[in-house]
């Protein structure tokens, strides 16, 4: 579960809701000139307390900053970007990488192979534990052969590798500015990409301006050369409703996150994009090791008992989609779209797995009972920018509909203090709580789903459900030879998830952008959803 | 320091006293300071759930457990793995050299975190103090004791601007001055233009309270005669409340402004949410969240040196407006 | 203030607003005590065929976006925002009292080290007492209660501490102990009654400000929990909405700000009616 990790290729991720109407497209399409420089004014949400990290919000800012080997296009499919080519040897234990020549961070080290496995062994040593726990425990070594050969070997195969290092967290940094204190190495890492950063103003914004020389970008970028405008401020504006109002009062070019109640307007007014994320979705972990849901039909019930998609409609007012499928999104590549219409909402259905587990008396205020102990569920939630007030909305709503079987659900918001501090994260502390975890692949499974022993702990299992059947399933996808047939084993996995109901379907983890009229080029990047500027400039 | 809420009456002034007393408060002072920044190292040690799996959490975005081996290089490189008393008396011999800890999130030094947003917060709460005074006593001046009808809009309008929630008034103004009239920035950041609002989202209640205190005590002083000897010697109305009873009634304000200068400082994080400027209330706020014990601290250390400072302004400010308190 | 004056004074304060006061907290009274008198609905029954209705006749103050009727939520979230009010002014005046009688009587060294721990206390943000509190035991109604009592607690302690002082210079303490009172006789029979006077009316005034801080708190995410329709609450959870259905923020808004106002007024007017009688 981790905020906002990345994303995945398989159908629509990216939904370009709109582009309509005018200035759209490119030079001098729809009329107006195109310029050369320009500030864009971004109104993002939360300021990360440093721009290289394993958070989403670090790797939003750090994606414009650092290149990384390759990238991800809207398909899915790997694109070269520091790399040109690769090479997987048959067993699929070696990937050979050949880069691009001549490549200079922004302080004039070279971006050559021993650079990029130096990155490599700085990931694997703690310096971004989100980029080690993708690629664990299959990364074996990198080293380079000679300055433009890197040779990358695993332990076992794993076939998601390209897709997991095309995130963000994976961004190259020099290692040169890697030896400087931490304080700098926060404030100001140093890439080869289209901006660096020039000020941090703390509690306000980050001022990036353009690398003139850069020379590597991705082969998905819209235009090839260093960035258009010269600069982009990336303010922090955590009030939803003056983030958006700065977009009608031009104080701002571009902003994060529209918010759903605007949307509608945001469409007719803007240039409005949706992101998808891929990994794992919204949806509620179920204790399985303690309390009422250790009984299978309980969780099912729990599950058929309340109209989720009524209410992920309601509280998000038809913006953010429903996600039946409890371990895998809609935009991941190898979804599998057949399990997430189970356990639609059918309330008999619930009460009959109820009476059949036991659950046939009901209390004073109706809930079940079952030898003197009632039916309650204790969910916990990290309120605030995980889980906003429309995601509290869709819990209230149910709450009601679980409340007419027989459920007692409490209600517990965690304040980020608590979540942080892993105060509801032990299996004694809940019994159902909802999370998203974003990864471009299906390997988010493995992840999530790895099951938690004493000899090697998972601390992201917040079902703690262990099933030998699941796991085996989960690794040979991961191992497999191609993607189809990875694509199977993954497909089988999240049957067993949902068969099993350890978590239940909540909604896709989804963000927005919405841009001024006369802004173009602007694009979210695939595997995670960033905003990308190195190819987006005005119109007169 | 004194905390004076009346001054204190010392009853035979002697030069040698005095600067005995000011010694002693500075020392005082320094004292407090200590313990309030101590007080603040502990209790957030109270908080459940330990530091290093928050900071680890916090870089990664998750929430989960980890095990002592994951746990073991956070708690060696933050120095977590020492005993408590070490740690506090490592924070506490580093105070008096002027070093307030390294930031566990950003990595920077305390003072430099501060330093950057301390100006934006003393602009605001200085500026929110000084327009809420000009209301208050401009809005008592013009409406005490006049017709009923004109002192009953007075006294209405302080309760009722004393009772308006922060969040509420400060998106009331963001949405009628800046997003339908367009007279000041959404995004006020630190431009004078953009501080405004934000002022006024602080200045309006707090004119309110300042309003309530100043009217009392205002119509008291009015009762006295004192004024009536002034009247009876041909003085107009407007110089005997600005001459004589304006001096005697802001003395509850003042004592109230040095509380408020203190509560606004860190308080004024919903006005620098709303509309999006920088400051040390959402860098608290923030830090709470996280578990930064050195940057936490190191906020309420300054809070209280602001309250300290303003209370011995305070103090000054009683013997000014007030000649008779000055040594009785 | 004259003796002669106290009659027309009393009579002043009688007047429409005082009514209107009266009336207001008699509403609010009801819907703490007996709710369903008020309403018939119930406030957490969700309706997904209605939701964000503007008001209307069957529904004054409109629906949120689960469906919820507004003015039903506010009629039950009162309970739950008085008991806030209440408990924290409660607590925060027991504190108040007991460190300002203390810092305003105490001596000698016992007078220094409590002025000393006072001053700590005073210098501490309120705001960060509150959230390390919540920080602590998590956010619920007993803690938002205790923390919004702590938080304002330092700021009751100075007026009582002040109004001790002022009392313990006036002539008729200074006239009982020259009379050869003990001490605490004093304090019981003068000091006590004449420094609490102002408090009862400062209560009042309390229970409103405690309303209005507690919904500061439930805009930092830190108030009580969900479906609860404390009006704090209900401010957080309209406030995206105030572009484009204004009335989930505006009226929850302008009923926190109506009853602190009643609440003032009343307690203002007894202020005056103490003062008065006193002199």
């Amino acid at each position: 579960m981790r905020i906002r990790h990345v994303v995945a290729a398989a159908s629509g991720a990216l939904l370009v809701a709109s582009l309509a109407a005018c200035g759209g497209g490119a030079a001098a399409s729809g009329g107006g000139e195109k310029v050369q420089g320009g500030t864009i004014v971004y109104g993002h949400e939360q300021e990360p307390p440093c721009i290289f990290g394993g958070w989403v919000q670090q790797a939003y800012i750090s994606r414009n900053i650092l290149d990384s080997v390759v990238t991800m296009a809207d398909d899915g499919s790997i694109k070269p970007w520091l790399a040109t080519a690769w090479k997987i040897s048959d067993d699929g234990l070696t990937y050979t990488f050949t880069l691009k020549p001549g490549v200079k961070f922004t302080d004039g080290t070279a971006l050559d192979a021993q650079a990029v496995a130096d990155n490599f062994a700085y990931w694997e040593k703690g310096g971004n534990s989100t980029a080690k726990v993708s690629i664990d425990p299959y990364f074996k070594a990198a080293r380079a052969i000679d300055a433009t050969h890197l040779e990358v070997t695993l332990n076992k195969p794993y076939l998601p590798l390209l897709q997991m290092i095309s995130q963000a967290y994976f961004g190259i940094q020099s290692p040169t500015a890697l030896k400087r204190s931490d304080q700098l190495n926060c404030e100001d890492p140093i890439g080869s990409g289209a901006f660096k950063v020039q000020e941090w103003k703390h509690g306000q914004e980050v001022v990036l301006t353009k690398n003139p020389d850069y020379t590597s970008w991705p082969a998905t970028a819209k235009h090839e050369g260093p960035a258009i405008v010269d600069t982009v401020r990336w303010k922090f504006l955590n009030d939803a409703v003056s983030r958006y109002s700065s977009l009608a009062t031009g104080e701002t070019n571009v902003i994060y996150d529209v918010p759903t109640v605007n949307w509608k307007d945001a469409k007719t007014k803007y240039d409005v994009q949706q992101y998808i994320t891929p990994g794992k979705p919204v949806s509620i972990y179920l204790n399985t090791v303690n309390g009422i849901f250790t009984d299978k039909s309980v969780r099912q019930a729990f599950a058929y008992g309340a109209d989720r998609k009524a209410a992920v409609e309601a509280a998000f007012h038809g913006v953010i989609p429903y996600e039946g499928n409890p371990s895998v999104s809609q935009s991941t590549p190898g979804y599998n779209a057949s399990v997430a219409g189970a356990y639609a909402f059918d309330q008999p259905k619930a009460n009959e797995l109820l009476d059949q587990a036991g659950w046939t008396t009901r209390d004073a205020a109706g809930y079940r009972t079952k030898d003197g102990k009632q039916l309650a569920v204790k969910f916990t939630y990290p309120a605030g920018s995980v889980f906003t007030t429309e995601g509290a909305t869709v819990l209230q709503i149910l709450q009601q509909q679980w409340k007419q079987v027989g459920f007692n659900v409490t209600l517990i918001p965690e304040t980020q203090a608590e979540t942080f501090a892993g105060k509801y994260s032990g299996p004694k502390a809940y019994d159902a709580q909802p999370w998203y975890w974003t990864s471009p692949s299906s390997a988010i499974l493995w992840i999530v789903w790895r099951p938690d022993t004493k000899e090697s702990p998972n601390g992201s299992n917040s079902a703690f459900y262990n099933n030998d059947q699941l796991s085996t399933v989960i690794q040979a996808g991961n191992s497999a030879a191609t993607t189809e047939e990875a694509n199977a084993k993954y497909a089988e996995a999240q049957q067993i998830i949902q068969d099993n109901a350890p978590a239940v379907g909540l909604y896709t983890q989804t963000t927005s952008i919405a841009s001024a009229r006369n802004l173009h080029d602007v694009w979210l990047e695939k595997s995670q959803g960033e905003p990308v500027f190195a190819d987006a400039y005005f119109t007169k | 320091m004194t905390t004076a809420v009346l001054p204190r009456a010392l009853s035979v002034p002697s030069w040698v006293r005095t600067a005995r007393g000011a010694l002693l408060k500075i020392a005082t002072a320094a004292i407090v300071l200590v313990a309030a920044a101590s007080i603040t190292f502990f209790a957030q040690l109270l908080v459940p759930g330990d530091r290093a799996t928050a900071i680890l959490n916090q870089q990664t975005g998750r929430a989960q457990q980890y095990t002592t081996a994951e746990l073991a290089p956070v708690n060696a490189q933050f120095g977590f793995d020492r005993p408590l008393i070490s740690q506090y008396l490592d924070y506490v011999t580093g105070l008096f050299r002027g070093d307030l800890g390294t930031s566990y999130t950003q990595h920077r030094p305390v003072t430099e975190i501060i330093g950057d947003q301390i100006g934006p917060s003393l602009v605001l709460t200085a500026a929110a103090l000084v327009t809420a005074w000009v209301l208050a006593v401009g809005i008592t001046l013009l409406t005490v004791k006049r017709r009923r009808a004109v002192s009953a809009l007075g006294s209405t309008w302080e309760a009722l601007t004393a009772s308006l929630p922060p969040y509420w008034i400060g998106v009331v103004l963001l949405v009628v001055f800046a997003v339908q009239l367009r007279i000041f920035p959404v995004i006020g950041e630190t431009s004078a233009r953009g501080t405004v609002l934000p002022v006024l989202t602080l200045a309006i209640p707090l004119a309110g309270f300042l309003g309530q205190v100043t009217r009392d005590e205002f119509e008291k002083v009015l009762d006295q005669p004192f004024i009536t000897t002034a009247r009876t010697r041909g003085m107009s109305d407007t110089a005997v409340r600005l001459r004589h009873a304006l001096r005697h009634s802001v003395v509850p304000a003042i004592t109230l402004s040095g509380w408020a200068l203190g509560a606004l400082l860190s308080g004024a994080v919903i006005a620098e949410n709303v509309f999006g400027r920088p400051g040390i209330g959402q860098v608290l706020v923030t830090a709470v969240n996280t578990r930064d014990v050195p940057t936490v601290s190191g906020i309420v250390l300054v809070v209280a040196g602001v309250y300290v400072i303003a209370n011995l302004v305070v103090d000054l400010a009683y013997t000014v407006v007030d000649p008779r308190l000055r040594a009785s | 203030m004259t003796a002669i004056a106290l009659p027309y004074r009393a009579a002043l304060r009688l007047r429409p607003a005082t009514v209107v006061s009266v009336l207001v907290v008699a509403v609010l009274v009801v819907a703490l005590i007996a709710p369903g008198l008020l309403t018939t609905r119930d406030p957490n029954a969700i309706d997904l065929q209605s939701t964000l209705l503007s008001p209307s006749w069957s529904h004054w103050f409109g629906t949120d976006d689960a469906g919820r009727d507004l003015y039903t939520r506010v009629v039950y979230g009162t309970r739950e925002s008085f008991g806030i009010g209440l408990g924290a002014t409660a607590l925060a005046m027991v504190i108040a009292i007991v460190l300002g009688f203390v810092a305003g009587l105490a001596r000698g060294f016992v007078d220094t080290v409590l002025s000393r721990i006072l001053d700590v206390a005073f210098a501490f943000p309120v705001l960060l007492l509150a959230l390390l509190l919540i920080a602590i035991r998590g956010p619920s109604l007993g803690t938002v209660i205790v923390a919004v009592g702590i938080g304002s607690a330092p700021g009751y302690a100075r007026m009582v501490r002040g109004q001790v002082l002022h009392v313990r210079q006036a002539g008729y303490i200074q006239a009982s102990h020259a009379l050869g009172h003990t001490r605490w006789a004093v304090i019981r029979q003068h000091l006590f009654p004449n420094a609490m006077r102002p408090l009862v009316a400062m209560m009042t005034l309390g229970i409103g400000q405690s309303i209005v801080w507690a919904s500061g708190l439930a805009f930092l995410g830190l108030g009580v929990a969900p479906p609860s329709p404390e009006w704090g609450a209900l401010l957080d959870a309209g406030r995206a909405a105030i572009t484009t259905s204004p009335w989930l923020e505006i009226l929850p808004g302008l009923v926190i700000v109506v009853a602190t106002l009643a609440l003032t007024s009343l307690g203002r007017t007894l202020q005056h009616r103490l003062e008065g009688a006193a002199r």
